[in-house]
């Protein structure tokens, strides 16, 4: 088994620990620090297979996540401030009425 | 020694994973996430991933982390400590599901075949990596400037105090 490898395995069990934490976690913005967790995950996954093949297209789109994760918790605690000001409550399992 | 450094960088990450996950304070979750990252930075460092190395320091450990703790700072504390915690029974139904798919998916990893080498790397991971960005990746790296644009707005108009 070379490092590589290694990293990729070790990849997959950062983005299942993500996915799990979205599932168990109360509190809204640890569930956001999953989503953070999985995004990392698929990071290391690029890279490491960019490693195995030699190129560099796999740190390209790596790069692109980062975009995507920054945008991402930009909207994502947005909206958490703003369920928190409108009711005055963040908890996960309470946050079922999208509208009122 | 390549072993080694693989081995030292792999166990931070996973604890410190497992403490994102299984802490209680909100606080210590966004602490134990900025050493996944600083584990992460290693472990490209390690790849010969420099710039993307670096970018992970700045964009992830500079910007967002700091904007969680802000964000913490804004919400009222006590309602803050009334939600966290984790629910009992999804974490016993998610558990076998975590580990059967975790090792069916490592097995198909350990055994698959790879695609050969490209073997188009000069050395200069900077270099190539800027290099592949502009060319091949130009429409890409525009559309991203966009989403970070329209995100930026859309996330001061969801900020903003309503009179």
């Amino acid at each position: 088994m070379s490092v590589e490898k290694f990293y990729l395995i070790l990849s997959l069990f950062l983005f299942l620990l993500g996915f799990f934490g979205i599932l168990i976690r109360k509190n809204l913005i640890t569930i956001l620090v999953s989503t953070e967790l999985m995004l990392n995950g698929i990071n290391l996954a690029f890279v490491s297979i960019d490693k195995m093949l030699g190129g560099t297209d796999g740190q390209v789109f790596a790069l692109f996540i980062l975009t995507v994760a920054a945008a991402e918790v930009a909207v994502g605690l947005g909206i958490i401030v703003s369920i928190f000001r409108l009711r005055g409550y963040e908890g996960s399992s309470e946050t079922v009425h999208l509208r009122d | 020694m390549e072993w080694v450094i693989t081995a030292l960088l792999s166990l931070w990450l996973v604890l410190s994973a497992l403490c994102t996950i299984f802490m209680k304070n909100p606080v210590h979750v966004i602490l134990a996430f900025l050493s996944v990252i600083l584990a992460m930075a290693g472990i490209f460092l390690q790849m010969k991933a420099e710039l993307l190395a670096g970018l992970q320091l700045i964009i992830y450990a500079v910007a967002i982390v700091v904007f969680y703790v802000l964000v913490i700072t804004v919400i009222p504390w006590e309602k803050v400590k009334r939600f966290e915690g984790i629910y009992k029974q999804e974490l016993f139904w998610g558990a076998p599901f975590f580990l059967i798919s975790f090792l069916l998916m490592s097995y198909m990893v350990l055994k698959g075949k790879f695609a050969q080498p490209l073997n188009v790397i000069s050395g200069d991971n900077v270099r190539d990596v800027g290099k592949n960005l502009f060319t091949s990746y130009l429409f890409p790296f525009e559309v991203a400037s966009v989403i970070l644009l329209v995100a930026m707005i859309g996330a001061i108009l969801l900020g903003r105090k309503e009179e």
